[in-house]
């Protein structure tokens, strides 16, 4: 049945919330197990650091925080999260870990959650909804209007590549070095309502549009949209879904500043849009995101030229430090230069572990160890 | 039964012998492959048959193959076929007890309390509800009832493993069954060791047997198992894990251990839980973590059920020890079923009946821990014994089903059909 999308929910600007979609891991052998209802079921848990829940597969645990107005404040969440989620997975013998991708599960094992929504995803889209056990971080940016958010949708599209590849960790599929550094999207590009926003200019457009696609049959609700970039009525925000979940949730705090800051910085300077020209080069730059990380060449359509996306991060940055300064996250914002500086992607991580050990066994289990223990974090500027 | 169907055959046999002078004897024994091929053939078809025609578990196919075909019912399985057959169904028995105690981890029962809580009156439960009504009711002999407790307080690691690999289960209804399953053998061997030493006390003035021999079983088994070890990860660490190679030296020095622990009459099943459980516990570098018995174990397993099925004393049930034993099961459940209700933190009430419906399979181990101490005196142990061997006979049939019941009420396992939780 159709469902009518809901009137855009004002919400402070700029406020922060994100969510990780984590893997459940057998602890005897690192492959993926099926554990997510019964850990649900078993958990003593209060939500006081945001929310945790079933995904499409028994495979997965999406956490989400609270929304919050500093990076600070979403690190903690995570922080939270995770101590709570490696402690109760413990007591359920099973392991937590983040990256983009299982290396080695195979699809065919994994086995829907109960619920009539997965019910429906899978009688719908079959085989692929098993596939879609991949796992992603999605980060909502507070916007003051439906239209602020079909906006941001447009103006943040030429930035998504810096996003994938800052926070690519999906190098191996099946067992194999897929020679990307984000394979994730690869499953996700299958689903028909995936990929980028038309060029829509404000929110009464956006309702139009969608008013299209129910009336043609080929989206009930809004949650049908698998677009990088979409707006979140309900929450009020416009949600950014193309980055993988890193390896640590400190990573996934400073994907979270890097997304703040630039829609500071977009709604502060209101540069113009050329979304149609964008829109030809788009799935090319989405593709050198993911298959070659920041070493990609990706294309401006605007300039007619190819660029180095380390050096757009690089000069992005740059650009971003004084709206990084005003929302109390520059530090975060270091953690990613240094990524661009040297080559620490959660990618290149995998595939060094994979080239010591020779087994993705256990690969993973250092992954889940990586993730279950804390790093060092920027200090907290935000909470002042 | 079966000479009368050959007795033709020989005759003609021999006529041709008086002129075919090249010809052997008439075999009067089948050639131990041969026979090993034929038990697997009739094994797996009556498996698959009733796999697909009323969804029993294999297990119950390859037992009730081994019961129909053996000494009790038609006899084409005779007691020396057995005993030729016995080394493959120690090899069998031995890489599923070295699969269980690899999955000992005592790491997870550290962590969560309530499951060692849980696992503890598991095991004592079931060992006290047995004996009592051994003791009690049926009124055995205190020795022979802290027997019949030994053989049956645990439950089957070989029917529980070989149910949730066929049914392909994840969950933690099957990991707590594992686990469960894997803590009441290492308990039941313990048990077994002070039995053992209790029955020579009982029927043998010689002080040296009471002591000596237990302490043979358990050290026995640690001297085997423990080299066994260390030379599969000897070996193993020089080769690639997750290899071929590293399969075949976890496999080889597995029969190793099973040739030798025969040689020295140390019991195979507690040697191989030894070594699986040593190997978990020792292999820090996880060198042989990720390794996995190859898919031809399930062939070893096909002859095992076989010979299990074989081994029942179905020539002398009686209607009373029938019921007896059918007592014994249930106050067995009963007290499974009860420790988990009392304790098993973190799971709803149904998910732990559950558990406790899971682990009630009794097989192969409990078939030859019995006949071990029952071949301590034979003359006494046979009879005294046949209580546990009977409720093990019962449950060869009812046990596989049981625990595939729990797992598939649990909605952990592969396929769907039926299963309440989630779908696909």
């Amino acid at each position: 049945m159709s469902q009518a999308i809901a009137a855009f929910k004002q919400s402070q600007a700029l406020s922060l919330g994100v969510e990780l979609e984590l893997q459940l891991l057998s602890v005897r052998d690192f492959d993926l197990t099926r554990g997510a209802t019964d850990l649900l079921g078993s958990m003593d848990y209060d939500g006081c650091f945001g929310e945790i829940k079933l995904e499409i597969t028994e495979s997965m645990i999406e956490v989400s925080t609270l929304p919050r107005t500093f990076v600070d404040g979403i690190a903690g969440d995570l922080v939270g999260l995770r101590q709570t989620l490696v402690r109760q997975c413990a007591r359920n013998h099973i392991a937590v870990c983040g990256g983009g991708t299982h290396p080695f599960h195979r699809w065919s094992e994994r086995r829907i959650c109960p619920g009539d929504r997965f019910a429906e995803i899978y009688q719908r889209y079959g085989y692929l909804a098993k596939q879609f056990t991949v796992f992603g971080q999605h980060i909502h940016v507070g916007c003051a209007s439906g239209d602020d958010a079909i906006w941001l949708t447009q103006a943040l599209a030429p930035y998504l590549p810096l996003f994938i590849a800052l926070s690519a960790s999906s190098p191996f599929v099946d067992g194999e070095d897929t020679l990307f550094q984000s394979a994730r999207l690869n499953a996700v590009s299958a689903f028909p309502l995936s990929g980028q926003c038309p060029a829509l200019r404000d929110w009464s457009e956006f309702l139009e549009h969608f008013s299209l696609l129910q009336s043609c049959g080929i989206a009930r609700s809004i949650k049908d949209l698998y677009w990088d970039v979409r707006p979140k009525p309900e929450f009020g925000t416009v949600e950014i879904r193309v980055c993988d979940t890193p390896l640590t949730v400190e990573r996934a705090a400073a994907l979270a500043a890097l997304a703040q800051s630039l829609v500071r910085h977009l709604l502060r300077t209101r540069p113009p849009l050329d979304t149609q020209r964008h829109l030809h080069v788009a799935r090319y730059n989405k593709f050198q995101a993911c298959r070659y990380g920041l070493d990609a060449l990706v294309s401006d359509p605007v300039g007619r030229r190819q660029l180095p996306l380390r050096q757009i991060g690089r000069q992005l940055l740059a650009v971003l430090a004084e709206d990084a300064g005003e929302l109390g996250c520059s530090a975060w914002l270091e953690l990613l230069d240094a990524s661009l500086s040297v080559e620490v992607s959660d990618a290149n991580w995998l595939r060094r572990r994979q080239a010591c050990h020779g087994n993705l066994n256990e690969v993973v289990r250092e992954a889940a160890m990586r993730f279950g223990r804390p790093e060092h974090t920027p200090c907290a500027e935000g909470s002042r | 039964m079966l000479d009368d169907v050959l007795s033709p055959a020989r005759s003609a046999w021999e006529d041709l012998q008086e002129r075919l002078h090249f010809l052997p004897p008439f075999p009067d024994e089948l050639d131990s492959l041969a026979l090993f091929s034929m038990l697997l053939i009739v094994g797996l078809l009556i498996g698959e048959w009733l796999r697909a025609r009323l969804g029993w578990p294999k297990v119950v196919g390859y037992v009730l193959a081994g019961t129909l075909f053996g000494p009790s019912v038609l006899g084409w399985i005779r007691i020396e076929a057995l005993a030729q057959a016995r080394p493959i169904a120690d090899a069998a028995l031995g890489l599923l007890m070295l699969e269980i105690g690899r999955r000992l981890d005592l790491r997870w029962l550290a962590q969560h309390r309530e499951l060692l809580r849980a696992a503890l009156a598991e095991i004592s439960l079931s060992f006290a509800a047995v004996f009592l009504f051994a003791w009690g009711v049926v009124g055995l002999i205190p020795a022979w009832a802290a027997a019949a407790a030994a053989v049956t307080m645990a439950a089957a690691p070989a029917v529980v493993l070989l149910i949730v690999e066929e049914s392909g289960a994840q969950g933690q209804v099957t990991e707590r069954m594992i686990m469960h399953t894997a803590l009441s053998a290492a308990a039941s061997f313990v048990v077994f060791a002070v039995v053992v030493g209790v029955v020579h006390a009982e029927y043998s003035d010689d002080w040296l047997s009471c002591v000596v021999h237990p302490l043979w079983v358990v050290a026995g088994a640690l001297i085997v198992a423990w080299p066994m070890v260390l030379l599969s990860l000897l070996a193993a660490s020089r080769l690639p894990k997750r290899s071929l190679a590293q399969i075949f030296v976890l496999v080889a020095t597995a029969l190793l251990a099973v040739g030798t622990a025969r040689t020295l009459a140390v019991p195979v099943f507690l040697t191989l839980f030894l070594m699986g459980a040593i190997l978990s516990f020792s292999d820090r570098e996880r060198t042989l973590s990720y390794t996995e018995l190859p898919e031809g174990h399930w062939l070893l397993a096909i002859i095992l059920f076989v010979v299990v099925g074989a081994s029942l004393p179905w020539q002398d049930f009686t209607w009373l020890i029938g019921l007896q034993a059918l007592g014994l099961l249930l106050v067995r459940a009963a007290a499974k079923v009860a420790a988990l209700v009392w304790s098993g933190g973190g799971l709803s009430i149904e998910r732990r009946v559950l558990v406790g419906i899971g682990i009630q399979p009794l097989s192969a181990t409990a078939v030859f821990m019995a006949y071990e101490i029952a071949g301590l005196y034979p003359e006494i142990g046979r009879s005294s014994l046949s209580l546990p061997l009977f409720a093990a006979a019962i449950m060869e049939l009812g046990g596989p089903a049981l625990c595939r019941f729990a797992l598939v009420r649990a909605g952990e396992t592969a396929a769907t059909a039926g299963s309440e939780r989630g779908v696909a």
